[in-house]
């Protein structure tokens, strides 16, 4: 299945979770991808290359902090000067904060709202920029079912994806008649490291109230990015895709 | 992408179900195309389709307006012993009219072809897909259910049901590895639009963020998938198909 074939993307957060198995699902479909990652691994340099070649694909890794503005400019004036035109940016980096409301310092707050929106939103204004010139595009962003809901512990997580998500909305509006489309995905529980900041119960209670009885996998999510990211969605932009086994 | 998969298409003569039959096909499926009359054109263009894929096609009769006719076209869907893998619920009529205009058999006729019948053949392909442990429903509703669009009440308000219907059949069937979602598409090129006069339409597509309408082709792949794996941690989910609207 080739939905992807010749599409050019970048991918924020590639080394674990859902950022990772949503670069392999997406290069099995096809796409060279620049698969961006906080910081310089070996590891994923290593990982990035044995998917490239398992697949056939260019797997270019880039590197910035997503609170580091010059350091993402130059990482997209990496991508700019390459000869491959970017048709679909993936939006997956984030952190995730559990506190109460009243424990949460302004320190966290910020820091939810740094990397999870701010970061994003400005990646988002450089990329969009090269994919007007190039005459269309498809802008992913990863939100979460708490940006949704009503979630204890999770006002500063949930408001931070929030904001990334009308901001989206609001982003495909402006830039649809530059045949720019712009969608949120909404994962619900999903089998990642994030879930390590859950309590037993809380995971448990969650996944009951799923109609599906189970946490999403990774590439569960990874899937449904894939197919923004792809021509198959051409008719759809601003709409929030929860992907949540039905909450 | 849904090779081997056995579909049950609705209101397969025309429109957005026609399109849906082409595009599963031409992804593998093999497909039961029931439409409310068969004509020599319908049955050319089920088996050129076949042919072409190297899929099946079983052209079906079934009249929507009577819950007898779609319950013997159940019989003749699981007399086949096929596992059913997904249903794809698109027949649906509508009928302008103010709703001081409307008349009781309006609303309903459309009340029962678009939601009753729809029900009715959904319960029948359940038994099939519960025997087997899994499935993926897909209903049609419309913009017009959540929006509200002046002129359209009997539609809307049947539309609207097929969300509510979606919603607790994917809380219902879940455990059973069936998943229930529902596309809510926007002005799309089909018949449907050519009683809509032309700055209505106008002005209607003004307010999309893509400025254009949709193509039949391209709610069929938002079919396509919703019915593959591709989908599969999806359900209870109501997704607009629009080209954007505020």
């Amino acid at each position: 299945m080739n939905i992807l074939d010749k599409k050019n993307i970048l991918i924020t957060g590639c080394n674990r979770g859902i950022g990772l198995s949503t670069m392999r699902l997406c290069a099995s479909f096809g796409a060279n991808i620049w698969a961006h990652a906080r910081t310089y691994n070996e590891d994923f340099e290593h990982s990035c290359s044995l998917i490239g070649k398992e697949f056939h694909v260019d797997i270019v890794p880039v590197y910035f902090d997503l609170a580091d503005k010059e350091k993402m400019l130059e990482a997209v004036k990496l991508i700019r000067a390459s000869k491959a035109p970017i048709n679909g940016l993936i939006s997956n980096a984030g952190i995730t904060h559990n506190s109460f409301f009243q424990m949460t310092s302004k320190a966290n707050l910020q820091e939810n709202l740094d990397i999870n929106f701010i970061g994003p939103y400005i990646l988002t204004q450089y990329i969009i920029k090269l994919m007007m010139r190039n005459g269309g595009g498809s802008i992913v962003s990863i939100a979460s079912s708490a940006a949704i809901d009503a979630n204890m512990g999770r006002s500063a997580y949930g408001a931070s994806k929030a904001a990334l998500l009308t901001a989206t909305k609001s982003l495909s509006r402006e830039v649809g008649e530059y045949g720019v489309r712009a969608n949120s995905l909404a994962p619900g529980i999903t089998q990642t490291e994030m879930l390590e900041s859950m309590s037993e119960d809380t995971i448990e209670e969650t996944v009951n109230s799923t109609s599906l009885k189970r946490c999403g996998k990774p590439s569960e999510i990874a899937s449904v990015a894939a197919f923004l990211i792809s021509d198959m969605s051409s008719y759809i932009t601003g709409q929030t895709f929860r992907v949540d086994g039905g909450m | 992408m849904l090779k081997d998969r056995n579909i049950v298409v609705t209101g397969a003569l025309q429109g957005i179900g026609r399109e849906t039959v082409e595009q599963l096909a031409s992804y593998g499926a093999n497909i039961w195309a029931c439409s409310h009359f068969l004509d020599s054109s319908f049955l050319a263009f089920c088996s050129e389709t076949a042919k072409e894929n190297n899929i099946s096609i079983f052209p079906l009769e079934g009249d929507f307006t009577s819950i007898d006719s779609v319950k013997s076209m159940s019989r003749d869907i699981l007399k086949s012993k096929l596992p059913i893998d997904g249903l794809v619920n698109v027949a649906g009529i509508t009928k302008d009219a103010i709703f001081q205009m409307t008349s009781s058999a309006d609303l309903a006729k459309i009340y029962e072809v678009n939601v009753m019948a729809t029900l009715i053949l959904t319960q029948a392909v359940c038994k099939s897909m519960i025997r087997a442990g899994s499935g993926s429903i897909v209903n049609i509703s419309s913009i017009s259910a959540i929006d509200g669009v002046e002129g359209q009440i009997s539609y809307s308000a049947s539309k609207a049901a097929l969300i509510g219907a979606t919603k607790t059949l994917a809380r219902e069937l879940g455990s059973n590895n069936i998943r229930v979602n529902c596309i809510a598409p926007g002005v799309i090129d089909t018949d449907m639009n050519t009683n809509v006069p032309e700055d209505i339409l106008h002005a209607r597509l003004n307010n999309t963020s893509l400025k254009r309408m949709g193509a039949p082709s391209e709610v069929a792949d938002l079919i396509a998938f919703f019915l593959s794996d591709l989908s599969s941690y999806m359900t209870g989910q109501i997704i607009r198909i629009d080209g954007g609207m505020a």
